[in-house]
């Protein structure tokens, strides 16, 4: 039937950009699929956009801030408009990654060994003396990355200890928190699922990017990582990366949808688990849709998939 | 069945030079500095408003009524020729005694700098650069795969004893320089302005070495202090030379969605680039350069650009005077006589680049110094446009800034 969407993109955060080229695609599908669209910017007349109109559905096609942190979420409640994607909770424990990794630990659910600081703690607690300890016990390469932060923005690899100030002090630009990590070789691995309960996993994507690390333009620029899929890995493996990604996604309560970002350890062949998304990208590049469609599912029948489960939820 | 995605199908075909072109996290965080709530000290966008489009009507209607059919024709390679004599004018202001016959109009400066380097770099040549260098002559230039060297600038410009030890050094090579490629007025990125001695110096090594200086003067006629400088070109007429290539622009003394520029040059260079127009877009559009003939026919330019020059120099003001006001002793900055551009230096441990995250949070954006130079230097430094935002926000937007970099300081001295 016939719905009035709102398809929400762009907004306040950095990743602004890619935002609107999910919502531009979405946007397209759900025109082929027969809906009204309204595109909406997320800025400050964002209430009064979704007020002044018939609104069925919102489909949340922002990433980072505002639209991965619950508060697009907590806004579309208050006005009582159904919307895509996971709820408030589990977009409020998956944004941070200190609280989504401290959750994984508690479901004994592999995670890089990690340690976090507050920027206040370095000016007034002198906490940059412990970065010496921090080095001993995790050991050298180490991830130093934002606390809450997509695509891959303000993360560095460091290979020497006196790398690690400038890369705390990047990481520091996107949030006031750090994330420092130990770095495991091993294969990148990205898990999709939709629906809850007994949810639909799709095939897992393998990314080979052609730089140490899946960075920002890694991600972005056609060419720049080669993708296999399904990822080269033994049925046995697969099975329990797929149990792992299932098993995020209910820690953190996601109905509908979530992207789970796996390494798995070349040498004990463990599949750490790195984060987990609740507005996976929806770009030619994104992985979400590459999976659905080596599952059979073209990009205008997942649209259509991810509106269905969200209707189905009011 | 594993298989590799592939999202390109064609990538073996591509150009080695397209290797260069990738998604860059600076673009995409500067496309947020369109949002009306970040104060933008980005991109250098000129000041259409004060030009009142309405009053602007009457030119695109004059335009169609005089020109009537042909108005939407394509006009001939080498540029509308009213439209030239105008710009002779308009370069007699700043003393360049030149004929329509001496010039070709182009699509933007930008096509300018693209003709120059479509006609005269060949994979491997060898250019000259200042440092830091106008970030879009260095992307078109390098689309050719030049070797471009870098030669440091002062206060008072490109530093000449260095750009003499480069053209010797090469010249005991057997290496010849293509072209010098200069913008000696309130420089973009640097604000500085090349001096009068050094010019000339300058025009005396390009003849010296056989080379040619690519002379780029959008900026000339915006000078809010001071005594104008003669141009290089000047001083090649005077001397009875031919070692300058001079480019302009209406884009700052009129408006950019026009796109019309200008280049002077000897007449078979001339010859050269008027092929280069007839391959890349056959001619600039007919219709813009006649609506800007009937503009520059109206003596009322003229005083539009007193009003433009009231309005950025007053803007310019407000920004020294926020810098000085707010930035911290170890952060220093040129101050422009014209132009649109303050050149930031802060202290080494710094990187723009990575700040600029944190500062487009607190909604304020910049341009990080790196894109600036074509061998990766200039982490602590940036670009502050300060022609964009008017004076409230300036200030606003500059005390925001200082507060982030004076954070960043003691954040980094807390590693100490």
């Amino acid at each position: 039937m016939k719905k009035n969407i709102a398809v929400l993109m762009g907004g306040r955060s950095l990743e602004r950009e890619v935002s609107i080229k999910s919502g531009q695609r979405v946007s397209n599908a759900l025109k082929k699929l027969g809906h009204n669209i309204i595109k909406l910017d997320v800025d400050e007349f964002i209430v009064s956009n979704l007020t002044s109109r018939k609104i069925d559905l919102a489909y949340i096609a922002l990433h980072g801030k505002d639209g991965e942190d619950g508060t697009i979420q907590e806004i579309l409640e208050l006005l009582n408009i159904p919307y895509t994607g996971p709820g408030v909770y589990s977009n409020i424990l998956s944004f941070d990654k200190i609280t989504s990794k401290q959750i994984f630990i508690n479901h004994n659910i592999p995670t890089p060994p990690f340690y976090f600081l507050n920027e206040s703690s370095f000016r007034e607690l002198g906490t940059s003396k412990l970065l010496p300890v921090i080095i001993k016990k995790l050991e050298l390469p180490l991830v130093v990355k934002p606390s809450a932060q997509g695509s891959a923005l303000g993360v560095k690899i460091i290979n020497k200890q006196e790398e690690l100030p400038d890369a705390i002090i990047s990481a520091l630009g996107y949030s006031k928190k750090v994330i420092i990590e130990k770095f495991i070789f091993g294969v990148e691995l990205a898990v999709s699922i939709i629906g809850k309960g007994s949810p639909q996993i799709l095939p897992i994507v393998e990314i080979v990017p052609k730089k140490d690390f899946f960075d920002f333009e890694s991600r972005y620029s056609i060419g720049e990582t080669d993708y296999f899929i399904p990822a080269r890995l033994s049925p046995t493996i697969s099975e329990k990366i797929k149990k792992t990604a299932v098993r995020v996604h209910n820690a953190l309560k996601c109905s509908k949808l979530s992207r789970v970002d796996i390494i798995l350890d070349k040498k004990e062949k463990t599949p750490y688990v790195l984060e987990l998304n609740t507005s996976p990208g929806m770009t030619d590049t994104s992985l979400l849709p590459m999976a659905a469609k080596e599952a059979g599912i073209s990009f205008e029948e997942l649209v259509d998939k991810i509106i269905k489960l969200s209707l189905d939820d009011t | 069945m594993s298989k590799k995605i592939t999202f390109d199908y064609w990538k073996h075909l591509y150009a080695k030079r397209t290797g260069n072109m990738l998604s860059s996290e600076i673009r995409d965080l500067l496309s947020l500095s369109a949002r009306p709530d970040i104060i933008s000290f980005a991109g250098g966008l000129p000041e259409v408003k004060a030009l009142n489009y309405q009053k602007l009507e009457k030119y695109v209607k004059r335009a169609l009524k005089i020109g009537g059919d042909i108005s939407l024709q394509y006009g001939s390679s080498d540029g509308y020729y009213p439209l030239k004599t105008r710009l002779t004018e308009v370069m007699k202001l700043e003393n360049i005694d030149v004929n329509e016959e001496d010039m070709i109009i182009t699509t933007g400066g930008q096509q300018a700098l693209d003709l120059l380097a479509k006609i005269f770099i060949n994979p491997g040549d060898y250019l000259i650069v200042e440092s830091p260098s106008y970030t879009g002559a260095l992307n078109s230039f390098k689309s050719y795969e030049p070797q471009i060297i870098s030669i440091p600038v002062d206060s008072k410009g490109i530093i000449v004893s260095d750009l003499k030890l480069k053209l010797n050094e090469l010249a005991n090579k057997d290496k010849q320089v293509k072209f010098i490629y200069l913008v000696p007025n309130f420089s973009n990125p640097s604000g500085y302005t090349l001096s009068f001695n050094r010019r000339k110096e300058i025009l005396n090594l390009a003849k010296k070495y056989n080379t040619l200086i690519i002379e780029d003067n959008p900026y000339g006629m915006l000078r809010y202090e001071g005594r104008p400088v003669p141009t290089i070109k000047e001083l090649d007429i005077k001397s009875s030379n031919q070692n300058v290539i001079y480019i302009s622009t209406l884009s700052k003394i009129f408006a950019p969605g026009f796109r019309i520029g200008w280049i002077v040059a000897p007449h078979p260079i001339l010859e050269k680039l008027t092929l280069g127009v007839q391959s890349a877009d056959l001619c600039t559009s007919s219709f813009s350069q006649r609506i800007a003939y009937e503009y520059f026919s109206d003596p009322v330019w003229r005083e539009n650009i007193i009003e433009f020059i009231k309005i950025y120099s007053a803007r310019r003001d407000v920004m020294i005077k926020a810098l000085e006001k707010y930035f911290p002793r170890e952060a220093t900055w040129s101050k422009p006589e014209g132009g649109f551009f303050i050149w930031l230096r802060l202290p080494e441990f710094l990187n723009t680049k990575e700040i600029l995250a944190d500062t487009i949070r607190n909604k304020v954006a910049y341009v990080p110094g790196t894109g600036f130079y074509a061998d990766g230097r200039g982490l602590n430094e940036a670009r502050l446009a300060f022609c964009t935002e008017n004076t409230e926000r300036i200030e606003k937007g500059i005390k925001i800034l200082s507060e982030i970099i004076k954070d960043k300081i003691k954040l980094y001295r807390s590693f100490k």
